[in-house]
């Protein structure tokens, strides 16, 4: 008989070396694959080959009539034009030509008239002709996206020739050429391949992989929640920079993308890290640090429709208790600055639409000895929103000093925009770390957010006089209206324009044209005008 | 007799995952949040979100909603997701076999560390006690923080390993880049597709790998000194007999319980790992679901690790009977 422990351990051994093979395999592997997963230092790729990273997964379709969202804009503008663009590299609002080279528009707003660029073939070799500007206009109707409202009011679009388009809408609109010029406005697809692709949907199952625009890069690869992939297109009228190849990986927290961007992996970040890395990329010379006008502002909206804000009095107190420049200061950094007025920085000329709020925290501390002690209220944010998590419980913080039980509380996406439909279930006051109008006309801003039917009204605290001021002036384009709309609305004590904030760029050193290839409206890179630094 | 044991558990089955589309629901309708938002666009007006409400049905009243749910499940359809805008089967078929090859890697590889942590506690040589110092470490460390540390060690210090994406150029015929590139014979494309797994596989095994090892050595250990064993050698056979025919169809029977337990939890597992590494699976399809409301997809993934847990240990329970005919008895 066999010494039991011996055989056992002889057993074992054989046993654990057959354990041991998987992993002897996955060590020889990893080391094999070690020199495609590292790169060299952060240098200037050569293959022509740029990496943008994106932050969580583009959300939607890349479907420039359904797409309208956040970080996928890099892809949509990339592959399509419109007809107007923002222009790049300013901190104001203005019209500038893509497709269209100049235009004309009558004294009452109602007709546009567009004259096209020339040699302009769409990626499937279609030649842009003034017959898709109609095209384009049908198909997002059709779709019934989220910025179909852009063209829902073109009464028609009739082409005199190939390269002109006349738009006429069914009532003023002085805001047309603003939607026009978003980044979420109608841009031009090939007919012919709409055509083609129509399917049952419109062409809305070919346009989730593909593209069927004039842009600089075609759309070549789409693998949702991983990464998307973009080719330059050879026959592109404009600027053609030197990267052949945009590939665009997806990281879902800001920690990996960080990690990639420090390895050299990723080649730019825009607009997706927080606050809190300003003190490592900003001013650093070892990276480019860029920060760029945006329409975006950080809000404070207060809610009527719960008890502790119901009365004028409250809301006033609270907004004057708000500290501006101390939450610019100490949370926003140097991405932010502090507004003063009630629209988008830039929008009204001049600044007329100045924000008349002056802080005064004495006024909100009075009134909270006023309300019974314990005296709850909660100051939400977005939980994926660390800037805004930071500025409420600053706020809170503030409030339970002045004697009132405050708490900053998060809440998904979905149920900040589910409080519209039951503002009774939001919370007291809302900090909205980052958000922003379509576009640069101010009644973008205004119906977007004063407007109860605007769609960004969280709370539903509306004022009729606003909504009427507002639709009379987007019909004549007249700036004291719009002035007076907003001015009328900051007194109702529901909102607060707290900071412009800017996006933030992080490049290589040696990403050049980083800033020519921004503009205000768009909050992504034109990666035509990107380049290597020489 | 097995035949009606299958029988019993697909009937348990069907019941059990009814009961979960109804949970599901009713977690739906007590949840605030407006899923519509997620299929428009932050910035679509209230007239445009009504209407889009009433085109997806979301307007009717639940009971009616979760009979049309079951109608449609009957023929395999699971709606559209209000995120992707995708048929909910299309992309569960898209993304369905990125998880199944990130848990059967990693499962494979929690079975090797298990057995090799079963036995260690008996082998003499140096630095087992190290091997299951670490593995005890490692496993109880929480899955993020072991798959973060893993990305700054593995991938930001040493470049050894990508700390992202399956390492595809495009997409693949069945979607398992280790099969497909094996098939083509591209083995550039395999060592990629090798060397993403690494990370996420071995943090999605290391927890369950300890848990099945635990179970797996105290098995062993108390089937090698039992009596039967002792009377087996006693009888004069060839010792190999011995391990075949009376230790390892004896002993295997709790590891195979822990084991399909602990495949069910990989599953579940992946939406953290999948999340962390960009793996484009069932799991971050969930994670992105779930902030939006995006009802549809979250009862289909709901509903495929469920029907998967199901299934696993309904098959655990076969190979325990077939393992130890007792427990058929």
């Amino acid at each position: 008989m066999p010494d039991t422990r011996t055989f056992r351990s002889g057993v074992l051994r054989r046993a654990a070396v057959l354990a041991a093979v998987p992993l002897l395999v996955l060590a020889g592997c990893s080391s094999s694959s070690s020199t495609t997963a590292s790169t060299s230092a952060n240098a200037a790729p050569t293959g022509g080959s740029l990496t943008i990273g994106l932050l969580g997964d583009i959300g939607q379709p890349p479907d420039p009539d359904i797409y309208y969202a956040n970080n996928g804009l890099a892809i949509v503008l990339n592959a399509y034009e419109g007809l107007v663009q923002y222009q790049n590299n300013i901190d104001t609002v203005k019209i500038a030509p893509r497709l269209a080279t100049s235009w004309t528009i009558s004294k009452d707003n109602t007709v546009y008239t567009f004259k096209l660029r020339t040699g302009v073939t769409f990626h499937d070799g279609t030649p842009f002709t003034s017959a898709a500007v109609k095209v384009a206009f049908d198909r997002r109707i059709a779709v019934k996206g989220g910025a179909a409202y852009m063209v829902q009011g073109v009464k028609s679009v009739a082409t005199p020739d190939a390269q002109t388009a006349v738009v006429t809408l069914k009532e003023g609109n002085a805001a047309f050429l603003d939607y026009l010029a978003s980044p979420f406005g109608p841009k031009m697809e090939s007919p012919t391949g709409l055509t083609k692709n129509a399917g049952t949907d419109n062409a809305q199952t070919y346009l989730m992989t593909h593209d069927l625009g004039t842009g600089p890069y075609e759309l070549t690869s789409a693998q949702t929640g991983t990464k998307y992939g973009m080719t330059q297109y050879a026959g592109y009228w404009g600027t053609k920079s030197p990267f052949k190849t945009i590939n665009l990986p997806v990281y879902n927290d800001a920690s990996s993308i960080q990690l990639a961007f420090d390895k050299g992996d990723v080649s730019a970040i825009v607009a997706a890290l927080p606050s809190s890395s300003l003190p490592k990329y900003n001013n650093n010379p070892a990276y480019g640090s860029y920060l760029l006008p945006t329409l975006q502002s950080a809000l404070v909206t207060l809610n009527p429709s719960k008890s502790f804000f119901a009365g004028k009095p409250a809301r006033t107190a609270f907004m004057q208790f708000i500290d501006q420049q101390k939450l610019v200061t100490q949370v926003l950094g140097a991405r932010s600055e502090v507004a003063t007025t009630l629209y988008a920085k830039g929008m009204i000329p001049g600044g007329a639409d100045k924000q008349n709020i002056s802080y005064d925290p004495a006024v909100f501390t009075a009134y909270a000895k006023t309300v019974p002690a314990g005296t709850a209220m909660v100051i939400g944010y977005a939980s994926d929103n660390t800037n805004a998590q930071q500025m409420a419980a600053i706020v809170a913080a503030q409030a339970q000093a002045a004697g009132i039980k405050a708490t900053a509380q998060g809440f998904p996406t979905s149920q900040v925009f589910g409080w519209a439909n039951d503002p009774t279930k939001g919370p007291d006051a809302f900090i909205d770390g980052n958000n922003g109008p379509d576009g640069g006309n101010p009644y973008m801003w205004g119906h977007v957010f004063w407007d109860k039917s605007g769609g960004i009204n969280y709370f539903l605290c509306d004022d009729p006089a606003v909504d009427a001021d507002l639709d009379a002036a987007v019909k004549s384009g007249a700036t004291a209206l719009f002035v007076k709309a907003a001015q009328q609305y900051s007194a109702t004590g529901c909102y607060l324009n707290l900071s412009y904030n800017k996006d933030w760029v992080v490049a290589q050193k040696w990403l050049a044209g980083v800033a020519e290839a921004h503009n205000i409206g768009a909050n992504e890179l034109d990666f035509s005008l990107l380049s290597i630094k020489k | 007799m097995l035949k009606k044991f299958l029988w019993r558990r697909l009937g348990s089955a069907i019941v059990l995952l009814l009961l979960l589309t109804l949970i599901i629901f009713i977690l739906e309708t007590i949840t605030p949040g407006d899923p519509v938002k997620a299929y428009l666009g932050a910035n679509a007006s209230p007239a445009d979100i009504a209407a889009k409400r009433h085109e997806l049905g979301l307007d009717s009243p639940v009971p009616v909603r979760y009979l049309k749910f079951l109608g449609n499940l009957l023929h395999g359809d699971l709606g559209i997701s209000y995120r992707t805008h995708r048929p909910v089967t299309s992309d569960l078929a898209d993304f369905l076999p990125a998880t199944a090859e990130l848990v059967a890697v990693a499962f494979v590889l929690a079975i090797g560390l298990a057995v090799l942590f079963a036995l260690s506690g008996g082998l003499r040589w140096r630095g087992t006690g190290i091997f299951r110092g670490v593995m005890l470490l490692a496993a109880t460390a929480p899955p993020f923080l072991l798959a973060l540390g893993g990305i700054v060690l593995f991938y930001s210090q040493l470049g050894w390993l990508p700390a992202s994406g399956q390492g595809a150029d495009s997409s693949s015929p069945t979607g398992i880049l280790l099969l497909d590139s094996l098939l083509h014979g591209d083995f550039a494309q395999f060592g990629s597709a090798f060397s993403h797994l690494v990370m996420p596989a071995l943090v999605l095994a290391i927890a369950p790998s300890v848990a099945i090892g635990r179970v797996l050595r105290s098995s062993l250990q108390a089937t090698l000194t039992a009596d039967h064993v002792r009377t087996a050698r006693a009888k004069g056979l060839r010792e190999i007999a011995v391990l075949r025919k009376h230790v390892a169809r004896n002993a295997i029977g709790p590891g195979l319980s822990m084991g399909g337990l602990q495949l069910g939890f990989m599953f579940a597992g992946t939406v953290v790992v999948e999340q962390i590494f960009s793996w484009p699976g069932i799991g971050n399809y969930l994670a992105a679901s779930i902030p939006v409301s995006d009802f549809p997809a979250i009862a289909a993934v709901t509903l495929v690790l469920g029907a998967f847990y199901i299934i696993v240990n309904a098959a655990v329970d076969i190979l325990q009977a077939l393992a130890d005919p007792r427990l058929n008895a």
